[in-house]
């Protein structure tokens, strides 16, 4: 059965266009224009994923309270944020709510795509019975690229898709510095370099949130970030 | 034309002078006062001389003239005269030139004055005229009368027709030290000083031959009139009442007085005057002092707020505090902060403007994006292929500028909630020009580093971007093979990473607009084809980060007139154990 996906999105020609890009790739999709309108939706009958704007018409921040909504009511359910808004502010909004990946309305369509099925495929792999799964391990990092899932020493690291994504291109060379270009290319991100910090930023801060002591990501000034060795 | 600076405070003081004026209407009171006064004691003195006259009317026998004794009174009041004349060493004219009788000339020696007067002074004329003559004797008689006033400051006389005093009791002195001058007298003393009893008290032959008011008393109309003491050290006041004997003037009455008590009087109270209105200006100029002091500098007050609410990048640094007084001062106050917070909202609107437009831009961009790629994922011609090309070329340019357009104001609002750290801003140079020369690969990079660590605090990623901000200008104007010169020291408290390169010169005019946003000083040159776009917000980036770490941006062309350096400086962070850099 094709995986249903939700886009509640208030410009009807991105709506139209994502809708029928995810349509090509063999998804089901139901588009809203309206916080309302998908939220009752979603009473009805939840989708597979959804893929949520912030400002929905003259709300603001509808798409916020739609994914706290939606987060109530489907706890597992992967949301991702695709929006025209970049702050960071916003970012660290929309993850807190409880969305697995924020991104920016400069994705190009392939990338969105990459993403999408990139969720579906840790929403499967972690129902699935444990499997000898493409683990990377580095010390006491343990990367699952099949669930997307980390950890340091033995203890879980809550990781965004694009976290996940940079932190593995940095640890699959330990040692090799990786410009921002690479990490960009790597994560699916189109974004300036003062976003890549910030990213950098959260995923040192959250593996000291685990380990105070972690000290593991390097900055390279003028060329890019590096994993230790 | 610029007028010279006279703050407000010396202003008011200015004005403050004018209550000088105080003392001219002052004086100009006590003018008039002392013309009352005068008027009042020639009023007085003219009532004094009615009144003995009135004892004298239509008594023919008393003003009789008799001169056959020498102890007459009226004689000895001659000689009193002749004498006083004579001691004064004037010109030997009698009093009266009927009394000029050998004999009479001489002084009369005896002068029953206990107090002796300091030397060269007059000796006080007798007080009572004719003590020892004998009884009834008519001159005699007018003495009594004359002698009600013998206690008073004046002196007066009887004269006859013929211009013979015929008696004369008082005296023009008025007794000295009876006062008790203030602490003000002794010290404006000087200024004011008080009339001389010290005066030529004697009755010049001119007085009685030419005096005015005699000449009309003895043409029966009272007169008042002043004349000055021969030495003019005094004016005296006469007044002279013709007495009657049946319809015909039988003599005259004359009263005299010195103007010396109102002259005392005036001098007096021009001291007061003087003192009070000092007093008085001291008081209203030190209020007006301490007015205008609160008043200046509350305006200072404002004026520093106005001036320092606008920072040197023209941006609101704060708004003035509105004050609270309900005055213009305050209103101004009010209407400068109730301005600058409108100003503020505009300033954050044109700086929001911006991101805020490169974000609406995003969503028609993001409909042409997605429309391409479903485009190209349907079958399509293979010219039609082409111009998806070129079309998604463009896109991913404006994208670009959108970008860049956002990235100053987002590197703003990020940096007031950074977390300063301390770095090694060495490594940090090392490590950007080890990573610039794997990324220039066709250039030359020079490095000159201190020995030493530079500490700096702030943020270790902003200064490696400021650094590649500065290189990549540089690089951009570097022709392939020359050097890019990047060196950093530290002195006195303050890091400056200077970039040398060789390439066109600034432009003169752009110098001070170099680091300022949306200010390009890239001619046609630069812009070859393929090259990112240019929004001239690089070195504005560069400052803000720059301003960030206590330092600024300065951009001069090299001495050698064939390059041109910029410099970023730092501000060096003291030494501190256990300082963390990344």
């Amino acid at each position: 059965m094709a995986k249903r996906i939700a886009i509640v999105e208030d410009d009807a020609a991105i709506r139209a266009n994502y809708a029928e890009a995810v349509k090509k790739h063999g998804y089901e999709v139901s588009a809203y224009a309206r916080r309302a309108e998908a939220m009752s939706a979603f009473r009805a009958r939840l989708p597979d994923l959804a893929v949520i704007d912030i400002g929905l018409g003259d709300e603001p921040d509808g798409g916020f309270a739609l994914c706290r909504d939606l987060r109530a009511l489907a706890p597992a359910l992967p949301i991702i944020f695709l929006t025209a808004r970049d702050s960071d502010f916003d970012v660290v909004s929309g993850l807190r709510l409880g969305a697995d990946d924020y991104l920016t309305k400069d994705v190009s369509l392939p990338h969105l795509m990459a993403r999408i099925s990139a969720l579906f495929r840790r929403i499967d792999a972690l129902r699935e019975p444990k499997v000898a799964d493409e683990a990377l391990e580095r010390g006491p990092l343990r990367l699952d690229a099949r669930r997307f899932t980390a950890s340091w020493k033995e203890r879980p690291v809550e990781l965004t898709l694009t976290e996940f994504w940079m932190v593995h291109t940095l640890a699959k060379f330990p040692g090799h510095v990786k410009d921002r270009d690479a990490l960009m290319r790597d994560a699916n991100l189109v974004v300036d370099d003062g976003t890549i910090t910030s990213h950098i930023k959260r995923i040192r801060r959250k593996f000291a949130a685990v380990d105070p002591a972690f000290d593991q990501i390097d900055t390279v000034y003028g060329m890019g970030y590096r994993w230790k060795a | 034309m610029r007028l010279p600076r006279i703050s407000l405070r010396w202003k008011l003081a200015l004005v403050a002078l004018l209550l000088l004026a105080l003392p001219w209407a002052g004086y100009e009171y006590v003018r008039e006062m002392e013309r009352f006064l005068l008027d009042g004691q020639e009023q007085a003195l003219l009532a004094t001389a009615r009144a003995i006259a009135t004892a004298l009317h239509d008594r023919p026998g008393l003003m009789a003239p008799r001169v056959e004794r020498e102890a007459d009174p009226r004689v000895r009041a001659e000689q009193e005269l002749a004498g006083l004349a004579a001691r004064r060493g004037e010109s030997a004219e009698p009093a009266n030139p009927d009394a000029a009788k050998p004999g009479a000339a001489k002084p009369d020696p005896a002068s029953p004055d206990a107090a002796s007067p300091p030397a060269g002074a007059a000796p006080r004329p007798p007080s009572i005229i004719a003590r020892e003559s004998s009884p009834r004797d008519e001159p005699r008689e007018i003495a009594d009368i004359l002698r009600g006033v013998q206690h008073t400051t004046s002196r007066v006389w009887v004269v006859s027709r013929d211009l013979r005093v015929l008696a004369l009791a008082g005296t023009l002195r008025r007794p000295e030290g009876e006062e008790d001058e203030g602490w003000a007298h002794r010290v404006l003393g000087e200024l004011f000083p008080r009339p001389s009893e010290n005066f030529d008290d004697t009755i010049g032959y001119d007085a009685l031959a030419n005096g005015r008011e005699i000449a009309a008393a003895l043409r029966g109309v009272p007169d008042v009139g002043l004349r000055g003491t021969p030495d003019a050290k005094a004016v005296v006041i006469t007044a002279a009442h013709p007495v009657w004997s049946g319809d015909e003037v039988a003599g005259a009455v004359v009263a005299e007085e010195t103007t010396n008590s109102i002259l005392t009087a005036r001098s007096r109270a021009l001291e007061r005057l003087l003192v009070v209105t000092l007093a008085v200006f001291a008081v209203a100029a030190g209020v007006l002092i301490w007015l205008a002091t609160g008043i200046s500098s509350r305006i200072r007050r404002l004026r520093d707020e106005a001036e320092t609410a606008i920072d040197a990048r023209g941006r609101l640094a704060h708004v003035v505090t509105a004050q609270r007084s309900g005055d213009e001062i305050g209103d101004l106050s009010r209407s400068f902060s109730a301005l600058l917070g409108k100003l503020g909202q505009y300033n954050a609107y044109l700086e929001g403007l911006a991101s805020r437009m490169s974000h609406e831009l995003r969503t028609p961009i993001a409909v042409v994006r997605s429309s391409l790629e479903n485009l190209k994922l349907s079958p399509t011609a293979e010219e039609a292929r082409v111009y998806i090309g070129r079309a998604e070329d463009g896109l991913r340019r404006l994208g670009t500028i959108l970008t860049r357009m956002s990235e100053a104001t987002r590197l703003e609002q990020g940096l007031s909630s950074l977390e300063r750290e301390r770095f090694d801003l060495a490594a940090v140079v090392r490590g950007s020009v080890d990573g610039y020369r794997l990324a220039y690969p066709d250039r030359r990079f020079e490095l000159h580093l201190p020995g030493v660590p530079v500490p700096v605090s702030g943020s270790a990623d902003l200064a490696a971007q400021l650094l590649d901000k500065l290189v990549a200008n540089a690089a951009d104007f570097t022709a392939s093979g020359d050097p890019i010169l990047v060196r950093l020291d530290a002195a006195g408290g303050a890091a400056r990473l200077r970039v040398e390169n060789k390439g066109p010169l600034l432009p003169e005019t752009m110098r001070a607009k170099l680091f300022e946003a949306m200010v390009s000083v890239r001619g046609e040159r630069a812009d070859k084809p393929g090259a990112e776009p240019h929004l001239g917000l690089g070195l504005y980036i560069a400052r803000v980060i720059a301003e960030y770490h206590g330092g600024g941006m300065a951009a001069e062309n090299l001495a050698s007139g064939d390059g041109v350096a910029v410099t970023a400086s730092f501000r060096v962070a003291p030494e501190k154990a256990a300082a963390t850099t990344r």
